[in-house]
């Protein structure tokens, strides 16, 4: 967002290392996740016995224009970005097709931002640390109609950091380990015209089926999930597509106690960008952080014997899409 | 330039209220998503503050590759 390029070298410097390949990934929103992609594929391949993937990203002091125009560069130059579409007008207009084809409401809509806010009350790491009501979140300015200011993520400076490394090396350093069942990437449509329906996305939808396939599982075994609610009506959009709630049945099912869900999965008690913030490039790993914190049993929102957790993170118009599924080794 | 006259149905609709740097000026606008009559999907803007109801339809004179400005279409017999 500043501008700052050659991040790979710079940051490796800053980090004292000396000597090794350091390059940027670039993916938009979905950076960061997709470096670890690349990272176990050179682990796999046996390139390299270790890969430090650190994602960063400084979001604040700009003016709410800078950032938007900043943001909207991931939205293809030479065709739509013209029109003056944004993210927030992106995800608006997926929202009241949402609306109007499937019957979610505008409370179950904020009944997501709700839930969040109140997971990130009580994870230290998070942005937000005060919980709001639905009427707060229904009342709260309009930003891209329908989406008003408490149903978008915030502006965020942040940095997570992954190790990756082959199975000898996590055995003998990394205890309790936990193990890379699935790193899967795909692309989606660039344009909001490319799509054959707007609430339906592809990119997600290739990206979690290859994903349970790579692992022998189904949306129904992944106990914990930290998704791309970047909006909160995304929540529901990925939650769909990820098969953990039939298309259209998302909303209903955020309004309902955990116990009478469709799926058991815990989505987002990080708090989600919606609370922790969505430091771009930092995002990715900031997921595979909290899962796998959630799989060492070592969350502030700890999700009891979770075994599997998934992340899901989507870069521009859901076009660059990574699902990572992570296992924990007890 | 040659003009085109676009008509279609409204898929879904937004207000950009928050735009970028370039546009801040034209702020707040209407975009529409409409689906053409030949099955293409174009983003326009609308001629009004109110975003019209999604399955409307709307009708636009543009130049080609321009974005469309739309309109509601008159009832055709």
């Amino acid at each position: 967002m500043t501008g700052q390029e050659l991040l790979g070298p710079i940051v490796a410097a800053d980090l004292g290392l000396e000597n090794v390949t350091a390059v940027k990934v670039e993916a938009a929103c979905a950076s960061s996740s997709a470096a670890v992609r690349l990272g176990h594929d050179l682990i796999h391949a046996q390139a390299q016995d270790a890969v430090l993937v650190v994602g960063v990203e400084r979001m604040t002091g700009m003016s709410r224009e800078a950032l938007t125009s900043a943001m909207t560069a991931a939205i293809d130059q030479s065709g739509e970005a013209g029109s003056g579409l944004t993210f927030p007008g992106f995800w608006g207009m997926i929202m009241a097709r949402h609306m109007h084809l499937y019957g979610t409401t505008r409370e179950q809509i904020a009944a997501v931002t709700v839930k969040n806010r109140r997971f990130g009350a009580t994870n230290p790491l998070a942005q937000f640390q005060k919980p709001v009501s639905l009427e707060e979140v229904i009342s709260s300015p309009p930003i891209a109609d329908p989406i008003r200011r408490f149903d978008c993520c915030p502006a965020t400076d942040g940095a997570a950091a992954v190790v990756l490394t082959n199975e000898t090396l996590a055995r003998k350093y990394g205890s309790p380990s936990v193990r890379v069942a699935a790193s899967v990437m795909v692309n989606g449509p660039v344009r909001i015209g490319d799509y054959r329906e707007i609430t339906i996305h592809d990119g997600t939808l290739n990206a979690a089926r290859r994903a349970y396939e790579r692992c022998g599982i189904g949306p129904r075994d992944i106990d914990v999930a930290e998704l791309h609610d970047c909006f909160s009506i995304a929540e529901i959009v990925d939650s769909e597509d990820l098969g953990f709630f039939a298309k259209g049945d998302g909303g209903a099912n955020v309004m309902r106690e955990p116990s009478a869900r469709d799926a058991r999965v815990v989505i987002n008690p990080s708090g989600g960008l919606l609370s922790k913030g969505h430091p771009t490039g930092a995002t990715g790993c900031g997921q595979i952080f909290e899962i796998a914190m959630q799989l060492r049993n070592r969350h502030p929102n700890q999700v009891p014997r979770s075994r599997f957790g998934l992340t899901h993170n989507g870069g521009g118009t859901a076009a660059a899409v990574t699902v990572h599924i992570l296992e924990a080794t007890r | 330039m040659s003009e085109v006259e676009l008509r279609g149905i409204v898929q879904s609709y937004t207000v950009i209220r928050v735009p970028g740097q370039q546009l801040a000026a034209e702020g707040p606008f209407v975009l529409l998503l409409v689906e053409l009559d030949d099955g293409r999907r174009v983003l326009g803007r609308f001629n009004g503050s109110e975003p019209p109801p999604i399955s409307s339809r709307v009708m636009a004179q543009t130049r080609e590759n321009a974005t469309p400005s739309f309109r509601i279409a008159e009832e055709t017999p």
